[in-house]
């Protein structure tokens, strides 16, 4: 047997390096492993690169569009004093809305979740393989980041947590073909599915029924009902509306109020600001 | 020795793939590098440092990509066992014929992964999207072959090694 083994030990070796992958593979399935301690290794090691390249990358850019930006930078400061005054205005008809909002909220005896720090986190990396749409951020584990958790910016839903070890995370983004979140059509409160399609720039609306009020330019929001992202993040606008002859549902595409792919800084949200809220 | 230099040149090249991806905006491709090592040393190493290193490889691509499957292991095995064969039958160490391995190797990559994660997620449409990217994709591989292949030889050891077209004369 042994002088056999010895034989053959190069195709053996081969063939196993080859099979035990696949079978991985395919006892795993898409979903991935937990990171093991080779995993956690190698990701210790790459972090650093991936977040000094960011650093020299971003401050490159900085400082080449700085200097191009001072160019016209006294008629557009002259634009921003005037939107800002507008804003402004708004945001005291927030201020107030919000007052009122407090106030009958009190009244009706609603009590709020427990709001944790958000945690701020940079983008430092894309997923080297263009299949899975996911991106790599400056925080992890350590920094109280956990599988699950969802991630956000100032202007939309950008994803959620799926792998989380010592300073790094990666987001499954929401165009990830994986990737499905409960949302509600802002105007009508009609309740949809939003499905990623692999596309950076496109979303599929699902289960929203063919009677169901829905027109171009709608704002989705998510709903909370999936236990994972807190209700009324805006998620992105239809742009095409689709109703079929046969079905009971609409077809419906969605653009992303984020651009996925230019994202720099994010929010994580705590597990408990996700989970909590509600009446 | 090979192992662990080209795994280490895997792991700098992955960390700054993913940064130069985000940085320039790629959205349906990517700038892949690994497809390139893994078949220079099937084609210019030992069976056995070409087998551990092409795993080495893949392992490190499969920890990349945010959810460890272990399919891009399996791919880089098959990319490295098919280039070995082929590399008996059609020569792979000169430039030109190094960058035509690459084409074809991230061409079989890029449908065998399409073909079993939809074998395993039946998401074929959302997943067989990334394949718009599929000829950027060879041109970028091929162009970034080309452009580690001089610095991949010197990770050779001083030996010239004859060429197999030679053997036929």
């Amino acid at each position: 047997m042994w002088p056999l083994l010895q034989r053959f030990k190069e195709p053996l070796i081969v063939a196993t390096l080859l099979i035990w992958p696949l079978i991985s593979f395919l006892s795993s399935g898409h979903r991935g492993r937990e990171p093991n301690m080779v995993d956690r290794a190698l990701l210790w090691l790459a972090s650093p690169i991936q977040g000094s390249l960011t650093w020299l990358v971003q401050t490159s850019s900085a400082g080449v569009t700085g200097y191009v930006a001072l160019r016209g930078a006294h008629e557009e400061a002259g634009e921003c004093r005037v939107e800002l005054a507008q804003t402004q205005a708004e945001l005291n008809a927030i201020r107030e809305a919000k007052a009122e909002n407090e106030r009958l909220k009190a009244a009706l005896g609603y009590v709020e979740g427990t709001v944790d720090q958000e945690i701020v986190a940079r983008v430092v990396g894309l997923n080297p393989a263009a299949q899975f749409q996911s991106v790599r951020l400056n925080r992890g584990e350590e920094d109280g980041v956990r599988v699950g958790m969802p991630v956000t910016t100032p202007n939309g839903v950008l994803g959620q947590v799926v792998r989380s070890v010592g300073h790094s995370s990666d987001v499954m983004l929401l165009t990830d073909p994986a990737s499905r979140i409960g949302a509600v059509l802002q105007r009508t409160r009609v309740r949809a599915t939003v499905m990623g399609t692999g596309n950076p720039k496109r979303l599929d609306v699902d289960y929203v029924r063919l009677e169901d009020d829905v027109v171009e330019g709608d704002a989705l929001v998510t709903s909370g009902t999936d236990g994972i992202f807190p209700p009324g993040l805006l998620v992105g606008r239809i742009d095409s509306v689709s109703r079929p002859q046969v079905g009971m549902f609409l077809h419906a595409s969605l653009v992303p109020a984020v651009d996925l792919q230019r994202v720099e800084e994010v929010l994580i949200i705590p597990v408990t600001l996700a989970l909590g809220g509600g009446p | 020795m090979k192992f662990v230099a080209f795994v280490a040149l895997a792991l700098g090249l992955l960390a700054v793939e993913s940064v130069l991806a985000q940085a320039l905006g790629l959205e349906i491709t990517r700038l892949e590098a690994t497809v390139a090592l893994v078949i220079f040393i099937a084609v210019r190493g030992t069976v056995l440092e070409g087998a551990f290193t092409a795993f080495g490889v893949g392992y490190l691509l499969d920890v990349f990509t945010g959810r460890p499957t272990g399919l891009y292991p399996f791919l880089a095995m098959v990319n490295f066992v098919g280039a070995k064969l082929a590399s008996q039958i059609m020569d792979g160490r000169s430039l030109l014929g190094f960058s035509a391995f690459v084409a074809v190797g991230t061409t079989v990559q890029a449908l065998l992964a399409l073909f079993f994660t939809w074998l395993t997620s039946r998401t074929l449409v959302g997943h067989s999207f990334s394949l718009r990217g599929l000829p950027l994709l060879i041109v970028f591989s091929v162009v970034v072959g080309a452009l580690l292949y001089p610095w991949l030889k010197r990770l050779e050891p001083g030996e010239v090694r004859a060429d197999p077209r030679a053997l036929k004369v």
